[in-house]
């Protein structure tokens, strides 16, 4: 794939259009399928535009974090495949791996979409809930798509059950314990525009990116990043734009879960 | 004179100098220094040293291959000592190598590791960093490098050369000050040298510089005397 | 964050646990040009916690092929000390928290560093805590700004950081450990204070829209008091 030329994308923002002819406020076509691996407990792949995420949730039986001994814990990773960008490399997981991961994880956490005390078994003993976030295709925005995608799976997710020793992940199992919804916009500083749902030509010309995860009531996480900066008057101007946007995230989100 | 630190504004207007920045039409500074407002002067008191053309720098000889020497700096920049152009008439021909052409193209030898002083010729922009093609390099046999913040080198040198004439005095020392913060000292008193140059470069702001480098002098010599 | 079924009472009688207004910064002290290898150093003490930061360069990339040839690239590593805590012995090297805020907080420096001058080289900047209470990334930037400020590496402006949060339904600034662990939301910001630019925001817990304008006038109004104390430790090194 050629990157866009970058004047172009300038230009064009200079006259108020972006590309495919989208308005600076707008996300691209966005489909949720949940369920796509039937073998994972819970999964969900998103498409922003031409970007695919797919996250698996798995299920396993471990120890408690040391400090908190009474509840489950929840592990995000995310990997940026080869195979979804001709950047990305084989390797250790790369600083911006590592933030992506760990911003989805911080909404997840924060909005309690998981219940860790469901995931109690006894002492010394709980669930561990993976949520691992595979990029499949990049094409901008992946901390939306992976919000999208792990919250999906999440709220998708049956609940093993452990028969003495054994984990029971077929049959007749009831739901993972969920106790809340998020999810996230991020938008994109290129030059002084604040663009919603930067695609992968704008997110290679954004000098700086923000990212507002929430539910219906409240913010859970947000991350600033790269060199560019924010004014204080656009950091409100979005959190209110967030609490807009994110309804349609929601509906469709509740829509694919049959909820 | 005032203290100023980067982001500080120096003036309201747009005024080109050095260590500054013009952002909205409005000047500031980009580093730590003593602005004087009267004379709309800004001196740095921390900076980090950037060629220019004539700049007589002291560096090591890095590498050596094709008859072209690599000069590091301890800096982002790096300088190149190129062979000399060969004589249109009038050379020898091969035994050129040996240094047997006309004396103004004649070259040092030079080894990895040596110390050389040469000056910038020219400041170029190559791919991937900044390359210093350098003249007049000469070798420095033996002595001692010191190596100074480059914003302290005009204090080590002093106005009219006179601080560094002072040192050279009062240490025996001869003393060489490359522009990019490394210093040769050789001959002399040299560990006195270094002590008065480390005073210079913790103690630049501060008034009556001069009084107290003579003091340190005139006592680290007696103390050595006898 | 809000972890834990014990969960401590964070304000008592409209004071907090440590005695401070809502609104109010724990000590701060920073001192200036402490490592004499370094290009620019700061120690700085933050309530309990205790940081050292340094920069080194610019010099040339290494490796080559990471240079820019257009700018300084710059590296940073924030990390703990295995020491650091009031809890157990943690494992030495970056986990993931710290590789993430070694990231964010070189995003704060390449914004306000003039990279320009300088293609083809790095700029190293550490941020080592030796102690911590909560609040150690914002710290560590607040000490790293200035250890460049004193290194003579031109920057366009000297950023600091603090964080703001909630407990219970309070707004509260500069979090201590057991506030960081216990309520309801924490919010870290870098701010370049010439323009009131936002250089690093990180947030999680529970926000509304009218609690995060109220937290950010608390960071701007706490921005004022670390800018004089960074100008102070800068300036008392020349006089």
């Amino acid at each position: 794939m050629i990157a866009e030329n970058e004047e172009y994308i300038l230009e064009m923002l200079g006259k108020g259009m972006r590309e495919h002819e989208r308005g600076h406020m707008q996300y691209r076509d966005i489909k949720i399928e949940t369920n796509t691996i039937p073998h994972a407990e819970g999964s969900a792949t998103v498409d922003i535009g031409n970007t695919k995420v797919l996250v698996g949730v798995k299920l396993a039986v471990g120890t408690p974090l040391p400090d908190k001994p009474d509840e489950g814990a929840l592990v995000t990773g995310a990997e940026l495949l080869p195979l979804a960008n001709a950047e990305y490399e084989t390797g250790p997981p790369s600083p911006e791996a590592i933030e992506f991961a760990r911003v989805v994880d911080r909404g997840i956490r924060a909005a309690g979409v998981v219940d860790t005390d469901a995931l109690f078994i006894e002492k010394d003993k709980v669930w561990t809930a993976f949520v691992d976030i595979y990029v499949l295709n990049y094409d901008g925005n992946l901390f939306d798509a992976g919000t999208l995608a792990a919250t999906t799976a999440l709220l998708s997710a049956r609940m093993p059950k452990l028969e003495g020793d054994e984990v029971i992940r077929e049959g007749n199992l009831g739901k993972l314990k969920t106790n809340g919804i998020v999810t996230s916009c991020t938008y994109a500083k290129v030059s002084k525009n604040v663009l919603l749902d930067p695609n992968g030509n704008e997110e290679r010309i954004m000098s700086g990116r923000l990212t507002i995860a929430n539910d219906e009531k409240v913010v859970r996480a947000m991350q600033k990043g790269l060199s560019g900066s924010f004014s204080f008057k656009e950091l409100t101007e979005l959190v209110d734009a967030t609490f807009d946007k994110s309804k349609q995230l929601r509906d469709k989100m509740k829509q694919a879960i049959g909820d | 004179m005032k203290i100023v630190l980067p982001g500080d504004k120096i003036s309201d207007g747009p005024v080109r100098m050095e260590n500054t920045i013009v952002e909205n039409g409005k000047t500031y500074a980009t580093v730590i220094g003593m602005l004087d407002e009267s004379k709309g002067a800004f001196v740095p008191l921390e900076s980090v040293w950037y060629p220019r053309q004539g700049d007589f720098v002291i560096g090591i000889v890095e590498n050596s291959k094709n008859n072209v020497q690599t000069v590091q700096f301890d800096s982002p920049f790096r300088g190149l000592i190129l062979p000399p152009p060969r004589p249109r008439f009038g050379g020898r021909g091969r035994d050129d190598r040996f240094g047997g052409g006309p004396r103004e193209e004649r070259q040092e030898v030079l080894h990895i590791g040596d110390v050389v002083s040469a000056f910038v010729k020219d400041v170029k922009r190559e791919s991937d960093q900044i390359i210093l093609i350098l003249e007049r390099p000469k070798r420095l046999f033996g002595g001692k490098l010191v190596e100074v913040r480059p914003s302290k080198v005009p204090r080590i040198i002093g106005k009219a050369s006179t601080m560094l004439k002072q040192l050279e005095d009062g240490t025996k020392c001869t003393i060489l000050v490359g522009l990019n913060g490394i210093i040769w000292v050789n001959g002399g008193n040299v560990a006195l040298a270094q002590k008065a140059i480390t005073k210079i470069q913790e103690e630049a702001h501060i008034g009556g510089l001069t009084e107290r480098i003579s003091e340190l002098l005139t006592s680290g010599s007696i103390n050595r005397g006898s | 964050m809000g972890g834990g079924k014990n969960k401590p009472e964070l304000i008592v009688g409209g004071k907090r646990t440590d005695g401070r207004a809502m609104d109010e910064l724990r000590p701060i002290k920073i001192q200036v040009g402490i490592l004499k290898n370094a290009e620019g150093s700061a120690y700085l003490e933050w309530g309990n916690n205790k940081v050292l930061a340094a920069v080194y360069g610019p010099k040339e990339a290494q490796p080559k092929h990471i240079a820019n040839p257009d700018r300084a690239i710059i590296k940073c590593r924030y990390q703990m000390a295995p020491f650091s805590s009031l809890e157990e012995h943690s494992r030495s090297g970056p986990n993931r928290r710290a590789i993430e805020i070694s990231k964010v907080t070189k995003e704060v420096f390449e914004n306000v560093i003039m990279l320009d001058n300088f293609p083809g080289s790095e700029i190293d900047i550490f941020v080592e805590v030796l102690q911590s209470d909560g609040g150690t990334r914002a710290a560590g930037i607040t000490a790293a700004a200035v250890a460049v400020a004193s290194s003579g590496i031109p920057m366009r402006d000297i950023p600091y950081a603090v964080s703001a949060g909630k407990a219970g339904e309070e707004i509260i600034l500069d979090l201590n450990k057991i506030e960081d662990n216990y309520s309801e939301a924490d919010m870290p910001i870098a701010v370049a204070p010439r323009n009131n630019d936002i250089l690093l925001l990180q947030m999680d817990g529970s926000l509304t829209s009218e609690q995060i304008r109220k937290a950010t006038d608390m960071v701007i109004k706490a921005g004022e008091t670390i800018t004089k104390l960074q100008r102070e430790a800068l300036e008392a090194r020349y006089s």
